[in-house]
């Protein structure tokens, strides 16, 4: 397949798989206790009545759908910029300390009782989306001072151990607090239950900013993933571009966080998933990585509030079960070697 | 050259120190009155007790599982090429963490006996499985990080599970084995580790010529005469063997693997002869310092190392990196 033929090949496909995500939204809204036609959905969203089954769409169903939508769209982008930004394969939005300072800043909230509790939702976003984006900031001044400048390797020990630390601190509040521990376990694997409309629009506006950013920016990325030696010869400032990839992965995993909990799978594996399918190429890597994550995520909600019939199943847990293996057959009949 | 010598020397003299902190601090202080009388034969039974059958061996175990940590991950990151790199990567927590999780749930508090076997049974599964899955015609660096990530999210997704719907004072206890500690030492359990680690490690020392050709990569590592997939498996087994055994011994002591080997770096060079020895004197310090800390800091009750090494540790780095003037990367 030569290069001219493989972009149409690639927008078509990128236009299949938005199409069944679309598809797949539209069943999740419709799958529960009570299975609601396609038009029901419809009639709800553009034609509101106040019926039964139109609450159901519109404060349980749709919100639920569209918080993991943004949530996984999100955490998959902010995975393939955060690639792209350090030229490392495990790095994911993680590695800025983003899951690990959400949950830092919840568990502590939680335990020093600053939140009522686990259902004062609206209350624990935003310590979560404080937490992700001042451990964040921290990582990134922390990786670019010193002797040297802004190296990826200075990046990415500084996500590992700011990381570390805040996980270690957040460990060492559970053990002693079995409350707090009973209290947050849930959020912490990973949980869209309980998600309202009202937090939906709160986050929206920030994981809207971040996505336009990183598909505007995509080609800049594809610059920015050759390392700096390359990027600098073709005449991109590190520096600068370092920058903007943190304020985007900030702005995106630090509100999918604030909406998930700090669900990991998706940031890491998703970006692979879309290069491993359509090449080292991040202008189209980015597109990918954002339908797949959204994708990835309301399937594995539909799964976990269907099949096990348990509106509290963790996201996080039936990602991995559905993503890894497929994840794994990728690795490893369609990586080349190189 | 004259900073690296005082900081390795400053490193060699805080390992004697440090234990005979270990022996003396505690919720009990034991004067220097006291362990000279241990020396000379006339100490009580209690003293006796105290410094010789709990605080010695626990100290020295914190020091040997400190230094098979700083090891293994030394192996990791030359094998993977990736500065993030641990033994973790190798799926060896995730299955750990899995099996313990297992034994804790399932059995309650019958299963205590069961976890070091569960602990070892699940690291060595899991690298087994993940190298097992990365052969296709030989392996590749990257292809194994990326069964790692796969197998290890896998293995992550049953602990979660456990996690969030098992009884929540099993989960504590979970939480407790999984942040690893120094707690049930004894001098049987720190012979059965050391009897345990005295091959590999010695292979390891012996292999610091493979460890170095392997970080240029494998083309060159083979044009230079390594056969790098054999290599590599060998490799790969030892770093299992240690960091397993370890995992057995102490439960998950997470940021040892990543951080020593870093350290070492900055202290003494790329080079594997002198930076293995290092990276396992730095690994063996921070454990024991941590252990430490966390029985006497917040005394009676006690922090796992594994906690407090990277509350240790993390700051520790960042001064290695970012407060000295040379820009080594």
């Amino acid at each position: 397949m030569t290069e001219r033929h493989a972009d149409p090949l690639r927008a078509l496909g990128l236009a299949i798989l938005l199409c069944v995500c679309i598809l797949v939204a539209a069943l999740a809204i419709g799958a529960g206790t009570s299975r609601l036609s396609l038009m029901t959905i419809c009639e709800a969203i553009f034609a509101f009545d106040g019926s039964r089954d139109h609450l159901v769409v519109t404060m349980l169903r749709l919100p639920r759908v569209l918080a993991g939508a943004m949530a996984g769209a999100a955490l998959a982008v902010a995975g393939a910029v955060m690639q792209a930004a350090t030229g490392n394969p495990l790095a994911s939005p993680g590695l800025l300390g983003i899951n690990a300072g959400g949950a830092f800043a919840v568990v502590a909230a939680m335990a020093l009782q600053m939140t009522g509790s686990m259902s004062d939702g609206n209350g624990l976003i935003w310590y979560a989306f404080g937490g992700a984006a001042i451990a964040g900031f921290a990582v990134h001044a922390l990786g670019s001072l010193g002797p040297g400048g802004p190296t990826s390797l200075k990046l990415v020990l500084a996500g590992a151990v700011i990381g570390t630390f805040l996980t270690s601190l957040t460990a060492a509040i559970l053990i002693f607090d079995q409350a707090t521990l009973d209290a947050v376990r849930l959020w912490t694997v990973g949980s869209l239950s309980g998600r309202t409309m009202g937090q939906v629009v709160a986050v929206a506006p920030y994981i809207v900013t971040g996505l336009a950013a990183a598909l505007l920016l995509r080609r800049q990325f594809t610059t920015l993933s050759l390392g700096s030696d390359i990027s600098g010869a073709l005449g991109q400032s590190t520096l600068l571009w370092r920058t903007i990839s943190v304020v985007i992965v900030v702005l995106l995993a630090g509100s999918a966080v604030a909406l998930a909990g700090p669900v990991g799978f998706v940031g890491l594996v998703m970006p692979h998933i879309a290069r491993l399918t359509v090449g080292a190429d991040y202008r189209w890597i980015v597109p990918y990585s954002a339908i797949g994550g959204a994708l990835l995520l309301v399937i594995a909600d539909m799964i976990g509030r269907g099949l096990f019939a348990n509106q509290d199943f963790p996201v996080g847990v039936t990602m991995a079960l559905i993503g890894a293996p497929f994840f794994l057959w990728l690795a490893r009949y369609r990586l080349r070697s190189s | 050259m004259t900073s690296r010598h005082v900081v390795l020397a400053a490193a060699l003299l805080s390992v004697p120190a440090l234990l005979l902190a270990s022996l003396a601090l505690g919720d009990q202080t034991v004067s220097r009155a006291d362990l000279e009388s241990l020396v000379d034969g006339s100490a009580t039974e209690q003293i006796r007790m105290i410094v010789l059958d709990l605080r010695l061996p626990r100290a020295l175990m914190a020091l040997t599982a400190g230094m098979a940590l700083g090891i293994a991950g030394a192996i990791a990151q030359a094998v993977m090429r990736n500065p993030l790199a641990e033994p973790g990567i190798l799926g060896i927590n995730a299955g750990a963490a899995l099996a313990g999780g297992l034994v804790i749930v399932g059995l309650k508090g019958a299963g205590a006996t069961l976890l070091p076997v569960a602990g070892f049974a699940g690291a060595t599964l899991m690298a087994a499985a993940v190298f097992a899955l990365s052969w296709r015609n030989g392996t590749s660096s990257l292809r194994i990080v990326l069964i790692g990530i796969a197998l290890g999210s896998l293995a992550g997704a049953g602990s979660s599970f456990l996690i969030a719907f098992s009884d929540v004072a099993d989960v504590q206890r979970l939480m407790i084995w999984l942040s690893g500690s120094v707690y049930a030492a004894s001098w049987e359990t720190l012979r059965l580790l050391a009897g345990w680690l005295v091959v590999p490690v010695a292979l390891a020392g012996l292999a610091f010529r493979q460890l170095d050709l392997m970080r240029f990569g494998d083309d060159i590592a083979a044009s230079l005469g390594q056969r790098v997939n054999l290599g590599r498996a060998f490799l790969i087994l030892l770093c299992t063997a240690i960091s397993g055994a370890t995992v057995a011994a102490c439960g998950l002591i997470g940021f040892i693997g990543l951080i020593a080997p870093h350290v070492a770096r900055k202290m003494v060079g790329a080079g594997h002869a002198r930076m293995i020895p290092a990276s396992a004197l730095v690994g063996g310090l921070l454990v024991m310092a941590a252990d430490l800390i966390g029985r006497t800091v917040i005394a009676p009750a006690q922090l796992p190392a594994g906690i407090v090494t990277a509350l240790i540790g993390a700051p520790f780095l960042g001064y290695l990196l970012w407060g000295r003037r040379h820009a080594a990367q």
